[in-house]
């Protein structure tokens, strides 16, 4: 056989523009995670600076003994107003947090109202209630406490209201089963002719048509898109392995999935996925911008415009994201630490701590939200 | 010797691979190294873009599969990432990838070959649909197949990347006689393949 014909035979395979993306993508990512031997450009030096602040901070503050100088550190490395409780919140808005000492409304000036024994709550879409579940029981309530309906059912998780001002609905799931109820409380119903669903939390469409569209996840891994009057099933997803959270973006015109190796953006008409390489990330959410926060164990990203940035790196753990509803700070937590830390991602780069959230709570808990 | 259609169709991909311009890094080459040492994003796309057609290629024809390829040319650029530091600016940066993509291949080859295939049922399904191959592509694929990784590792660095049997010594750290001798079995047994193919 001829060289000529080897050589011509090699070139056969086409080349994966989509593949040539992904990979970009990821390598671009561990680009910016690396620190360079030499000075790097302005910007990038400040992220990291940040990152390396708050790692300093959230490493004296994992020892009780590091805790006296913690305050010390933070005025060294610039951390403003490191809070030993919260006294207000950065930006305007409500934040709901829900745990085992139950779920608790917190006003922008710090004040702080228990809604009651429930582990799990969700805003509704305009932040006029709060939908919240304790293992068998399903409550409406308002932010300052009142409480509309309850509804008992058991073994209740992740509910989550979506809709219009004039026309809402609240989803959940059972065991493996999803349920949707109009929001006054009647008319539940298992969607029973669906295919199971994994433990993710369900996410409603945002919209401003009066329509109810949900998206979630099967036990294989795949995604659904229903619209919920209708009964109707818009468009499934390949199935992908270790899907475990879901967001769309403030427009409903993405959804993106969080799985074992990778990141999945579906146009939300047509179901068509766009993959990021990103691994271990845990929890994510679009700010009112359209950026996307990527939660992974030790590492929070942001990935603005096709860019992935690494935004905080502390050497302990992660946990929890919450956009202010002016997309301008982002709200994290380090369990380990007991502090909540705030990250302004516009208009600044200031780094806010608050320390001793146990004692404040009865209990660490989760952020479920920040509604304006 | 002549280049590859493809690489004759792309004049900028071909100074990494031709050997007159292997001794030597070329001088964008370097500065893109350079630039990428200093924390340059856009430098290290230049790079990126500049290798990935032939490590992309190359992974796909020592493995056969276009998944495994892409995560097998991820994961060398993502070495490269992290070595780059420590990388020598004067030497040239394309068969320090290229070994790293081969090798990685040929482990790859070597651990399908020992593991139990999953069932269809078991087989996640791909987000979009795979791109169906030529006939041309089918034939290559089913040649190559009939190699082992090792031969079509020499095979591919021969005669897509256009290294000296020399060059693919040093860069898989085999003696000459055995480069030699592998490809002049993988000429064969492609000849071979490809006229039961009807090629």
């Amino acid at each position: 056989m001829s060289e000529r014909k080897v050589k011509r035979l090699l070139d056969t395979p086409p080349l994966d523009e989509e593949a040539e993306e992904r990979v970009w993508e990821t390598v671009r990512a561990a680009f910016a995670e690396r620190e360079p031997l030499e000075r790097p450009p302005q910007r990038f030096r400040l992220v990291l600076a940040l990152s390396a602040l708050a790692a300093a901070v959230a490493a004296a503050a994992f020892s009780p003994p590091g805790r006296a100088v913690v305050n010390a550190v933070r005025r060294t490395i610039g951390i403003e107003h490191a809070q030993p409780a919260l006294f207000s919140l950065p930006a305007p808005g409500r934040l709901l947090v829900a745990g085992g000492s139950g779920a608790w409304v917190v006003a922008a000036d710090g004040s702080k109202r228990r809604l009651g024994d429930y582990p799990q709550a969700s805003w509704s879409p305009h932040g006029l209630y709060v939908v919240a579940a304790a293992p068998n029981e399903l409550a409406a309530i308002t932010p300052a406490g009142a409480v509309h309906w309850t509804l008992a059912r058991p073994q209740i998780r992740f509910p989550r209201w979506g809709g219009t001002r004039s026309d809402t609905r609240i989803a959940y799931l059972t065991t493996s089963r999803l349920h949707v109820l109009a929001g006054d409380g009647t008319g539940d119903t298992d969607a029973g002719g669906l295919p199971a669903a994994a433990r993710v939390a369900p996410a409603w469409q945002p919209t401003t048509a009066d329509r109810h569209v949900l998206a979630y996840v099967t036990t294989r891994g795949r995604v659904i898109v229903v619209d919920t009057d209708r009964g109707s099933v818009r468009w499934i997803s390949a199935g992908y392995a270790g899907a475990h959270a879901l967001a769309w973006s403030h427009d409903g015109t993405q959804l993106a999935l969080a799985a074992k190796t990778k990141v999945v953006l579906f146009d939300a008409r047509t179901g068509r996925a766009t993959t990021i390489r990103v691994e271990g990330v845990r929890a994510l959410a679009f700010s009112t911008d359209g950026r996307l926060a990527l939660l992974r164990h030790r590492v929070l990203l942001l990935r603005v415009g096709g860019r992935l940035l690494t935004l905080f790196a502390p050497p302990g753990a992660i946990a929890g994201l919450a956009w202010s509803p002016n997309g301008r700070w982002l709200l994290t937590e380090l369990p380990a630490a007991d502090e909540w830390v705030f990250l302004q991602t516009r208009g600044g780069h200031r780094i806010l701590a608050v320390s001793h959230i146990t004692a404040q709570f009865g209990a660490f808990p989760s952020l479920s939200g920040w509604a304006s | 010797m002549r280049p590859p259609a493809v690489l004759a169709a792309v004049p900028s991909l071909l100074s990494a691979v031709r050997p007159e311009a292997r001794a030597e890094p070329d001088r964008r080459e370097s500065a893109w190294i350079r630039d990428a040492q200093r924390g340059s994003t856009a430098a290290l796309e230049h790079l990126f873009r500049s290798h990935w057609p032939r490590a992309y290629r190359t992974a796909l024809l020592v493995v056969g599969d276009a998944g495994a390829a892409e995560d097998i040319a991820q994961e060398s650029f993502l070495a490269a990432v992290r070595a780059l530091d420590r990388f020598d600016r004067r030497r040239p940066f394309g068969p320090w990838l290229h070994r790293i993509v081969v090798n990685r291949g040929i482990d790859w080859a070597r651990a399908r070959a020992l593991r139990r295939e999953l069932g269809a049922d078991d087989a996640p399904e791909p987000a979009a649909p795979e791109r169906e191959p030529s006939a041309h592509g089918r034939a290559l694929a089913a040649a190559l197949a009939e190699l082992g990784p090792e031969h079509r590792a020499v095979i591919v660095l021969r005669y897509l990347l256009d290294y000296t049997p020399g060059e693919i010594a040093e860069l898989l750290e085999l003696p000459r006689g055995t480069v030699n001798s592998r490809l002049r079995r993988g000429l064969d047994r492609l000849e071979a393949v490809l006229q039961d193919e009807g090629e």
